[in-house]
């Protein structure tokens, strides 16, 4: 008789249906089992646990949401206000929100359990065929114990409850990483996926972040991660920076300035890294606008994202430098996205960059001006979104041109600074001198990978038609 | 037993100012879960206490969540034991098994009460 081999069991999972998450957790949740999201006040941690309940409610698992702090009321104003429909979710019988706030005037004389609790949940789980719960801040209930050891055993009774009916259970819980090793701590023993959320200010920018602390039989990626509230709830920005999921450079094509063309063995390569440095009024914006009007000419899309004017202003600076750009905007296939970079954090910023690339697919995205960026917080956060769109572009086959202003005379030492030169494959200087009262522009390539270039500087003018490259 | 309620929170309600406290009827609804032994405790101290110090002037209504999970979701009853107390002039929530005789009294302030 042959021995019988134990079949290994395969983890469901359910999807959350946050956008972003089911990347990062592999799939979403693990079906059937407890689920700890733990994070500071407004950290937004209850608002993804509703977003997966909606979700599961829609998508034929009805849901059950136990409120232990917030009025039932008010939360469901609050998904309103996201654009999703809980009260026809309610109304079939889909979703079940439970007011569940303790009075706080009450007096504890003895000991209790919380089998009521459990009653009100065994008749709705029937009621909905539910098969998602939340607990939203479960510290609540716990507050009512005044002994770990209770707390830690009602908690397991919960837990076991859940894993008897095979609900898929996300309990949320407040949580201080200033304070040490949570209160809470045995949660984290017990859930089979732990999420991590917080929310900092940094220079008076909110970056909201959320990390994987564990997740029992599956892989999960590893990094934390920006996510946004959006008008339409929570998105998630994961990172795949593997540079193994680069493409490889395509074909040259033109820089839009043949001049310039000659200096780079033919042109850019598609689908690379490109980088102009300058200091203010060298030329750096009229070389990627040459640059993208040459593209749309071509039949490509160009997104460019402007940190620096609107627009409008671009197109009429342009105008008087001779390059066109108003029918390629009116054509969309160029696509100028302006904003103020202190006007929302480097994850909101970074998500509208990458929703922008999957809708419009362009083959080429301008970024004007990558010191601009540090406006959106702080340097690393200014790096991080570099890396990412740097590295989304990579990933897509996108040609992607960073702008760097300069502040000083000596822009080749400034270069190293910004650190994201080692995954830029072309490096072009532009300067500007006063010699006998006469302003002289010059241009430089610096680095560029894979081919020939040459190594000095070369004078251009900026003309009314253009720019204008003498040949070398 | 309902209308009686009803009445007993009306009469509350008037806040008369000949009303003092520890004295009137008081009507407690008790939730229990069936008869696990913290229910069944607090069944015991509540007659227990009622009879000492309420004679002749308590009603008593003891709620399942087992069989009434209606009640439960209605009242916000999370925990059991949960004792509602209508006194005369408020609404007071106790939660156990109301094994501290001494706490009970204070909170429906009857500890100014000889047995």
């Amino acid at each position: 008789m042959r021995a019988a081999v134990p079949r290994r069991r395969e983890l469901t999972k359910v999807p959350t249906g946050v956008t972003g998450l089911d990347e990062v957790l592999r799939g979403g949740l693990p079906a059937g089992r407890m689920t700890l999201l733990s994070g500071g006040a407004g950290s937004g941690k209850s608002l993804i646990a509703l977003q997966c309940a909606l979700h599961g409610a829609k998508a034929g698992e009805p849901c059950i949401v136990v409120l232990f702090e917030e009025r039932a009321a008010a939360v469901r104003q609050n998904v309103l206000s996201l654009g999703w429909d809980v009260r026809s979710l309610e109304r079939n019988k889909k979703l079940f929100f439970l007011d569940a706030r303790l009075n706080p005037e009450a007096v504890v004389s003895g000991d209790f359990s919380i089998k009521g609790l459990l009653a009100i949940l065994e008749q709705q789980v029937k009621a909905l065929g539910a098969r998602r719960i939340v607990f939203d801040a479960v510290d609540t209930l716990l507050h009512l114990y005044n002994s770990a050891t209770r707390e830690r055993h009602e908690l397991s009774g919960l837990h076991e409850w859940l894993l008897d009916r095979g609900l898929t259970a996300i309990m949320t819980v407040k949580s201080d990483p200033q304070d040490g090793p949570s209160r809470y701590s045995f949660l984290d023993f017990m859930a089979d996926c732990v999420i991590h959320v917080d929310q900092r200010v940094t220079v008076q920018v909110t970056t909201r972040r959320l990390r994987v602390v564990k997740y029992r039989g599956s892989g999960y990626g590893r990094n934390e991660y920006p996510f946004i509230i959006g008008d339409d709830g929570i998105h998630v920005i994961p990172i795949t920076s593997s540079v193994l999921q680069h493409r490889t450079p395509g074909a040259r094509m033109s820089s839009g300035l043949a001049g310039l063309d000659r200096l780079v063995a033919g042109g850019y390569k598609r689908g690379t890294g490109i980088l102009i440095v300058g200091t203010t009024g060298a030329g750096k914006t009229t070389l990627a606008c040459a640059f993208a009007q040459a593209a749309c000419r071509r039949g490509e899309r160009v997104l460019y994202l402007n940190f620096e004017e609107s627009p409008e202003s671009m197109v009429s600076n342009m105008r008087s430098a001779g390059v066109l750009l108003r029918s390629a905007i009116k054509s969309r296939r160029l696509v100028v996205q302006s904003s103020m970079p202190e006007a929302t954090g480097v994850e909101e910023h970074l998500f509208r960059a990458l929703r922008a690339l999957d809708e419009l697919r362009p083959q080429h995205v301008i970024v004007d001006a990558i010191s601009a960026c540090e406006r959106m917080g702080t340097t690393h956060a200014a790096f991080e979104y570099l890396m990412r769109v740097l590295d989304a572009c990579k990933q897509r086959g996108i040609t992607c041109i960073y702008l760097n202003q300069a502040t000083g005379m000596d822009v080749v030492s400034e270069i190293s600074g910004i650190g994201i030169s080692s995954i830029i494959d072309t490096v072009i200087v532009l300067r500007q001198l006063s010699i006998d009262r006469e302003t002289r522009r010059e241009l430089m390539v610096m680095k560029s990978r894979g081919s020939r270039h040459s190594e000095r500087f070369h004078e251009f003018r900026i003309t009314s038609h253009g720019i204008d490259l003498p040949k070398a | 037993m309902r209308t009686q309620m009803l009445k007993a929170r009306t009469h509350a309600g008037r806040k008369s100012p000949a009303a003092t406290a520890g004295s009137g009827t008081y009507a407690f609804r008790l939730f229990v879960a069936g008869n696990e032994s913290n229910s069944t405790e607090a069944r015991q101290n509540l007659a227990q206490l009622c009879s000492t110090y309420l004679k002749g002037r308590h009603r008593i209504e003891i709620v399942d969540v087992l069989k009434n999970a209606a009640a439960a979701i209605k009242h916000r009853v999370l925990v059991t034991p949960t004792l509602i107390a209508i006194e005369p002039q408020r609404v007071v929530t106790l939660l156990g098994n109301l094994s501290d005789t001494r706490q009970v009294l204070a909170a429906l302030r009857l500890n100014g009460n000889r047995p």
